[in-house]
């Protein structure tokens, strides 16, 4: 592996490159899905390769192959050079990278239970039996996944750094499609879209006990189909934990990203109205409106011990009591605003080049219960787990929808509403958030498909999150 | 590039290696490059050289499947290895039937259309020059640029133990560039086989015009107005119903608006949607990542709903053939139309904003996903160029809005179609007219 990423770095310098780093990333990954009664897809999938990122007159340049040979290394890194000497003929002003710390280290990462271990057939037997349960009339479509990877990723630059890391990753799900001819209703557990994903083993299966929920989930599916449709006008609502994770992802993570800040990602998925002249000025929320970075905490799926640009994972606040202090940023972006890089450049894999992506994007819990902030409502609505998702590109207006929501009257929870949805401005909404559920409440889920960049690159990021009270929201913007 | 002999000649050496009752080996890889510009200057310039094997193998009803990156004997070996641990613990899947048998029937295709050496002997220099003359002509305008240049040369090919035997080298070539000022922009992007046949001088206007005459724009409150949608609008639109209703796994599921109204008149009489994998309307695939030779489906003509496109899981537990819409196999998304079309109409989008009493223009859609999948409801915002229309003439720029509309509603509220259609690709081809469409439904607006 060394001789390979001298090769590279040393291919590099030659070809006239100032700054070079190389990436040799190898990923295993097993996947299993099952719909009504039977596995749909049971897939592994195994990569490895490399990338080399290169400043050549000033300039970007970006290569990479799946050929792991001394050889293949030095062609790519002169490829990587070609590029950007390319990159040169537009050239404003030179990259210039912040000064980071240089490491060299190896971080391994414990799980109770290598996923790669358990047999697959018990995997498709937890997710068989949850599907015989969620088997109830009116249940169309019952759906369950699970997910692990496992990878191993080696780092090195022209500064020094020489850093190896260990991921391993679970992820499972399970969801129930119910409808009468003229509807569907959906409903999924831990969360939608896949489930939850963290950075554990197949404990992370045991713990959510899929069994005693799958009868809930599908039995909430066919009641919503009966249920009455969510109310429109302005009332207060109240958020479960997996749709305000969502709501932080794109409200508060999306907008902070250094990069949308500054235009480099214009062309696809947009700017943001966090510019630099709000930081550290602008009400982005209520004084209880804590949003922290935090790539540090243990088993999060956004956390990593060093970032792709070797600098060490850090926990530092976006929004300090309400207030936009901070961003994520990039050692190139972080020296552009003279701020100390925070370590949010990833890439999904070998082949793609670093971009800034959310780490793990929380809101610090407040001091209330879920009852407390219930009871606090004299007519509103309680929304939990998220259907659908639009904001536009400054991440202003949002849009969203949930599976499901209860009516909250006189501080009390009541009737089931089907197709909830609530829509408004980012700031105008944070700041009306008035409760936050206390630590215990607080949970970090993983989202594993946030898609950015061009090319486009996923990511797996998360969110801590515990529910949360906003007074007087525009609710029920379907027809 | 590895070429057609060496590909299917190691891809049947493996199948006849399997111990599987049925064996289907895809390959899809390639070079990809993408010089991406923002700020008027390249910031992003990248390279990559990958190969995906897809095995999967059948014994009985047990289905396992593995995916490798690169491409020699010997990671096909070890993904048949694996395919095959897999298989071994895997359950009886009821409605497999088959992997794909050969096409009975295989239309007339050059695959000539698919390859051009322009595009793949693009290279850096020539990539940055493209980007040069994008930013130089939006530095002079006094705008800023940002946007991409991007090549691929890819090599599919397909060979499974029923005798299926597929391969194509084709070329995607896409140039895009989104111009601002403080308070507006605009958005251009064309692709094309050839990347020579891309008119940069084209975009370059589209984008800048927008952009200059955007600047303060008005804030009008939402409402349902009359729409000319451009056909990156209508695109971003109708993208939803390609998975959610034109697919047989939709039906199957209950998503698609097309159940139980097969032969009826759902959408307006103006309206033939279909998918041809050979049309050079679109970015042409002649087989799919089974190896089915792509058949013509109708959606919908003169608004009869009429079809939808299977793979072979679907077709074969129907007892009909596959369409030729398979996607790499396993996915939750296969079948999918990869060549959509929209018929156009007689018009042309001068005429069709001279219609317009007063509604608005729309360049494009953003962000837009379903809030109703079974109604097709869809919501999403306005970007990078939205126009007040006031007697027949595009008079004010305006604030980007939201809309929240059901595909269904607006596809039978369409006025007028635009002879001119154009190819918009990501991933797949959508090639659509302009649209005049009353009733469109805006909910909410924001604040630029």
């Amino acid at each position: 592996m060394r001789d390979i990423i001298e090769s590279a770095l040393l291919s590099a310098k030659r070809a006239g490159a100032t700054y070079a780093d190389v990436r040799i990333l190898e990923r295993e990954v097993e996947e299993i899905s099952t719909k009504n009664g039977s596995v749909d897809a049971l897939k592994r999938s195994f990569t490895k390769g490399l990338g080399v990122r290169v400043i050549a007159n000033g300039a970007w340049g970006f290569a990479s192959s799946f050929r792991l040979t001394t050889d293949e290394a030095e062609k790519v890194a002169e490829e990587a050079v070609l590029i950007a000497k390319a990159s040169s003929l537009t050239k404003i002003e030179d990259v210039s990278l912040a000064e980071v710390e240089i490491f060299q280290d190896t971080v391994h990462q414990k799980v109770e239970i290598d996923p790669f271990s358990v047999p697959i057939s018990e995997k498709i037997s937890v997710l068989l039996e949850s599907d015989k349960i969620m088997n109830i009339p009116g249940v169309i479509v019952r759906k369950g996944n699970m997910y692990f990877s496992k990878e191993w990723k080696t780092f090195a630059s022209t500064e020094g750094a020489y850093i190896e890391q260990e991921r391993i990753v679970s992820g499972a799900g399970i969801s129930a499609i119910a409808t009468n001819g003229k509807e569907l209703q959906i409903r999924s557990y831990p969360s939608s879209f896949g489930g939850d994903y963290q950075r554990k083993g197949f404990e992370l299966v045991k713990s959510a006990d899929f069994l005693k929920n799958a009868e809930r989930v599908a039995k909430e599916a066919v009641a919503l189909l009966s249920a009455k449709p969510c109310p429109s006008g302005i009332m207060d609502i109240v958020l479960g934990g997996s749709q305000l994770a969502l709501q932080v992802h794109e409200s508060a993570g999306h907008p902070t990203e250094l990069d949308r800040v500054l235009g480099e990602e214009a062309s696809f998925a947009g700017m943001s109205f966090l510019m630099p002249d709000k930081l550290g000025k602008f009400r982005y929320g209520s004084d209880i409106v804590n949003i922290t970075a935090d790539a540090t905490i243990s088993e999060a799926l956004g956390g990593f011990a060093y970032d792709d640009e070797g600098v060490k994972a850090k926990r530092i606040y976006l929004v300090k009591n309400g207030i936009f202090v901070g961003y994520l940023n990039s050692r190139e972006t972080a020296k552009k605003l003279k701020l100390e890089p925070m370590g949010a450049m990833r890439a999904q894999s070998w082949n793609f080049m670093p971009i800034i992506r959310m780490t793990s994007i929380n809101l610090e819990p407040g001091d209330k219960t879920l009852d407390e902030l219930i009871a606090g409502v004299d007519r509103g609505i309680y929304m939990d787990t998220n259907k659908s998702w639009s904001i536009d590109q400054n991440r202003l207006n949002f849009q969203f929808g949930t599976e499901i929501g209860w009516e909250i009257k006189n501080g009390k929870i009541q009737d089931m509403v089907k197709n909830p949805t609530y829509t408004g401005i980012t700031y105008e909404f944070w700041r009306s958030c008035d409760g936050i559920a206390n630590k215990d409440f607080w949970h970090v889920w993983g989202v594993p498909n946030c898609g950015k960049g061009e090319p486009q690159q996923v990511m797996q990021v998360s969110h801590g999150v515990s529910p949360a009270r906003f007074r007087n929201v525009k609710v029920g913007v379907l027809r | 590039m590895i070429g057609k002999d060496k590909i299917i000649e190691i891809l049947k050496k493996a199948v006849s290696r399997s111990k599987a009752d049925q064996t289907e080996i895809l390959v899809m890889g390639g070079k990809s490059y993408l010089t991406g510009f923002a700020n008027n200057y390249i910031h992003r310039n990248v390279g990559n050289e990958d190969y995906t094997i897809n095995i999967r193998l059948a014994f009985g009803k047990r289905i396992g499947s593995a995916t490798v990156h690169g491409f020699s004997e010997e990671i096909i070996e070890k993904a048949l290895k694996d395919a095959e641990l897999i298989a071994e613990n895997q359950k009886e899947n009821p409605d497999f039937v088959s992997f794909a048998k050969p096409s009975k029937e295989v239309r007339q295709f050059d695959e000539k259309a698919l390859y051009s050496e322009n595009t793949a002997n693009c290279d850096a220099e020539c990539r940055a020059k493209i980007a040069k003359e994008v930013v130089d002509a939006s530095k002079k305008l006094g705008l800023n640029s940002s946007g991409t240049v991007e090549t691929e040369t890819g090599e599919i090919a397909i060979v499974n133990s029923l005798g299926v035997e597929k391969y194509c080298v084709r070329t995607v070539a896409s140039i895009k560039n989104i111009a601002m000022a403080t308070d507006s922009s605009g958005y251009s992007k064309s692709t094309a086989v050839d990347i020579t046949k891309i008119n940069v001088e084209e975009i370059i206007k589209e984008s800048t015009d927008l952009a200059l005459s955007g600047r303060a724009p008005i804030s009008i409150e939402p409402g349902k107005y009359e729409v000319i949608l451009t056909p990156y609008a209508v695109a971003e639109f109708i993208s939803h119903i390609l998975y959610l209703s034109l697919n047989a796994r939709a039906v199957n599921e209950g998503s698609s608006f097309l159940i139980g109204n097969f032969g009826k008149r759902i959408l307006g009489d103006n309206i033939t949607m279909y998918d041809d994998g050979l049309s050079e309307e679109t970015i042409p695939l002649p087989f799919d990542f089974e190896g089915v030779d792509k058949k013509r489906v109708v959606f919908f003509e003169n608004g009869v709903a009429k079809d939808v496109v299977y793979d072979t899981l679907t077709a074969y537990k129907e007892g009909r053939e596959s369409t030729g819409h398979s996607l790499p196999q396993p996915s939750p998304y296969s079948p999918y139309p990869m060549n959509f079309v929209i018929e156009g109409g007689n018009s042309s989008p001068e005429e069709m904003i001279s219609n317009v009493k007063r509604g608005l223009f729309v360049q494009r859609f953003w962000y837009t996903n379903p809030m109703d999948p079974k109604n097709a409801v869809i919501t999403g915002m306005t970007r990078d160029g939205l126009f007040l229309i006031e007697n027949g003439k595009i008079t004010k720029p305006v604030m980007n809005m939201r809309f929240t509309e059901s595909v269904i509603s607006a596809l039978n509220n369409v006025i007028e179609l635009s002879k001119t259609k154009k190819i918009i690709y990501d991933m797949a081809s959508v090639t659509v007219p302009y649209l005049r469409v009353k009733d469109f439904t805006f909910t909410g607006k924001t604040e630029f």
